[in-house]
């Protein structure tokens, strides 16, 4: 036995080492949510709408915040979108392409919905592009933000709720750079949101005359420890840093920051999914005078906003996230689209689409672009104590 | 120079919850030839007994409670997995069991404790940071230095120099020349497998105020201590210690050295051991000598 027994343990571990590494890449592809009753067909003036959100791995929380904030509207409205009963279909995006497309197929071509709302992950919603586009069914995209979707990549089919990533940042751009009087460091996940995140917010803030101190990616979903990036950032000399990291990237690298004693003298400036919702909750004061740029805060003071917040609170028993206002913002805009718009074709629904016109909603008044994109206000965000928790308070509007 | 130290240091942190995690799985699997793949997910079981017990602000009394907890959770879960990871004893099988009580319990905490991410407070005296070599440096992880060292000692006084380590070292070495001395090796391995299990509950504990708990973490930290075992060789306290040393050096001297490489590094470094050393750079001594 001895040597041979002693080599061979190491390479069956050594292979399901490498094994394990390729399971941890793929999701449960196993949830399906909803009984299909399968056969179309409309019953008494119902629409089918399907609701692509993750409810499995890494973007469960963003999902269910979505979901909670659609079926807010749904329930608001006596369960009817533009004057119809609704049958929702919900289906799980999980992490990725390799389960949101044949979820988003399963949607169109089984359940036959008439449209469908969601999408938290990029990719997905690049991979779903030709497919809507081929089967003329309107996508209304409720969060993902890659530039493309909406940009090089546009289809008329496609309509996007929520925002796009070089937007977030670039309004935030000029604002630090009249804030911050020395170099800013940039440093953000490495994959495509990360790097238009930098992008978006290089370009308005170099125009506007700030110093870049230096610009680093870090291995998405794979650091825990940020140490060394940390030392890298103190030895720059920076005076402040941009960062775009988001769920629990987000909540490691504020709690970090603070932990190594960056943040009472580098000040940190982000884009808003930094310090929202579960990841705030999360930092806990450790995210205090964190600045950030978005589209939405709870904290915002109009009369529709405070209504929402109430409901959404009674309703989810939490307060509501960005997402949760986008999925409901969908919703509005479904209401809008279906009670002007003569059947249920695409193509009927997605001329509809176009007259909308601007959409009353929590986050302010917006309206679509001429590329499908919503158009809205964005915020300077500041992260405050209010009697223990953390909010998200409204500094001011961003240009 | 004083920012690679810094680096070196936070290295040595994480090195001593790697190597209490990683410990368990390598003795287990030295000894009973089980492969443990449910090992990640008794540690996460441990994190989220932190995340239960230890509410922002707590003072020492209930991260000592936490500890005790997981501990008790930990040991119990092993067991468990000792008792059902007896039905076969092929490693295929045993691997996607231990798989399947991984998917169940990730999805019970899910469960209950949501998909958000959450955090661990360190206890409050030494939540805050000291100046090492001019840079801010949390204290809390010098303590969980000073742990790793003591828990280094520990193990090396058990399983090395008291009368249960020899039979555990033998059971590892050669377990039907054990049992035909008349000793119990079924109960030694439970005990082995159940402590094993216990650490790396108690390592979630440790290592919440560094790492948090959300779903998935489970997966990252197996596939480090199946990194840090492979490395260190299987079955071998000083391997795993080594082991666990060396890891968390890569990744936080790598990371500080060569940032573009970051997420290769770990595996480069697994890659290289395998080449030069298939069995690790320091195997357990077996029966016949090798």
């Amino acid at each position: 036995m001895g040597v041979v027994s002693v080599f061979s343990p190491t390479r069956t571990i050594a292979g399901l080492a490498v094994g394990a590494m390729l399971l941890t890449g793929c999701g449960s592809s196993l949830d399906e949510s909803s009984g299909s009753k399968a056969e179309g067909g409309k019953s008494g003036g119902a629409v089918k709408i399907g609701l692509l959100v993750p409810l499995s791995g890494v973007y469960a929380p963003i999902g269910e915040d979505l979901r909670a904030g659609f079926q807010l509207y749904l329930d608001q409205h006596d369960g009817k979108l533009g004057g119809r009963e609704v049958d929702l279909k919900t289906a799980d995006e999980g992490e990725g392409p390799q389960t949101g497309v044949p979820a988003a197929q399963k949607l169109v071509t089984q359940d036959q919905v008439s449209a469908v709302a969601g999408v938290v992950n990029s990719a997905t919603a690049l991979g779903l592009r030709d497919f809507f586009d081929e089967s003329k069914k309107p996508l209304l995209i409720a969060n993902a933000g890659a530039d493309d979707i909406t940009g090089a990549r546009k289809s008329q089919y496609v309509w996007r709720t929520s925002f796009s990533n070089g937007d977030v940042s670039a309004a935030l751009g000029p604002a630090v750079a009249e804030e911050v009087k020395g170099k800013v460091y940039l440093i953000a996940a490495d994959y495509a949101a990360g790097k238009e995140m930098v992008a978006g917010f290089r370009k308005t803030f170099e125009a506007a005359g700030g110093k870049v101190a230096g610009e680093k990616y870090t291995p998405f979903g794979k650091t825990q420890d940020f140490q060394p990036y940390l030392s890298a950032i103190r030895k720059s000399g920076a005076d402040a840093v941009f960062a775009f990291y988001a769920g629990a990237e987000a909540v490691n690298f504020v709690k970090q920051y603070k932990q190594f004693g960056l943040s009472g003298k580098t000040s940190l400036y982000g884009t808003g999914f930094l310090t929202e919702g579960g990841a705030l909750a999360a930092q806990g004061t450790a995210a205090v005078g964190v600045k950030t740029s978005l589209h939405y805060s709870t904290e915002l003071d109009s009369a529709s906003n405070k209504k929402f917040v109430d409901a959404y609170q009674n309703a989810a028993k939490k307060p509501p996230t960005v997402y949760a206002v986008q999925g409901y913002d969908t919703a509005a805009v479904l209401d809008k689209a279906l009670a002007e718009a003569s059947g249920d074709s695409g193509d009927a629904l997605v001329k509809a689409l176009a007259k909308v016109g601007s959409i009353d909603s929590p986050r302010g008044a917006w309206k679509f672009d001429s590329d499908q994109n919503a158009e809205q206000q964005f915020y300077l965000r500041e992260v405050k104590s209010s009697g223990g928790t953390a909010v998200n308070s409204v500094v001011g509007e961003l240009d | 120079m004083a920012t690679h130290l810094v680096s070196v240091l936070n290295g040595l942190a994480m090195g001593s919850l790697l190597f209490a995690i990683a410990l368990g799985l390598s003795l287990v699997f030295g000894m009973m030839d089980v492969l443990n793949l449910a090992h990640g997910a008794v540690y996460l079981v441990g994190a989220y007994v932190a995340v239960a017990l230890v509410s922002d602000g707590a003072g020492v009394a209930a991260f000592v409670l936490a500890v005790l907890a997981a501990a008790a959770a930990g040991a119990v879960l092993g067991a468990l997995l000792a008792a059902l990871t007896r039905a076969t004893t092929h490693h295929l099988d045993q691997a996607l069991l231990t798989l399947g009580v991984a998917l169940v319990v990730a999805e019970a905490l899910s469960l209950a404790f949501g998909n958000d991410v959450h955090s661990i407070a360190a206890p409050e005296p030494v939540g805050g940071g000291v100046t090492v070599l001019g840079e801010t440096y949390p204290v809390y992880r010098l303590l969980v230095i000073g742990f790793g060292v003591v828990l280094a000692v520990a193990v090396y006084v058990l399983v090395e120099r008291s009368p249960l380590g020899s039979v555990i070292r033998a059971t590892v070495a050669d377990r039907a020349m054990v049992a035909a001395l008349g000793i119990n090796t079924g109960r030694v391995l439970v005990g082995v497998f159940a402590a094993g299990a216990a650490l790396a509950a108690v390592g979630g504990v440790l290592a919440g105020p560094i790492l948090g708990a959300q779903p998935g973490l489970d997966e990252k930290v197996l596939l480090l201590a199946l990194v840090v075992v492979v490395i260190g060789g299987l079955g071998s306290v000083r391997g795993a210690l080594l082991g666990a040393v060396l890891i968390g050096q890569v990744q936080a001297l790598g990371t500080a050295l060569l940032p573009e490489y970051a997420s290769f590094l770990v595996f480069g470094a697994m890659a290289l051991v395998l080449l030069l050393r298939p069995a690790g750079l320091l195997p357990a001594r077996t029966g016949v000598h090798a």
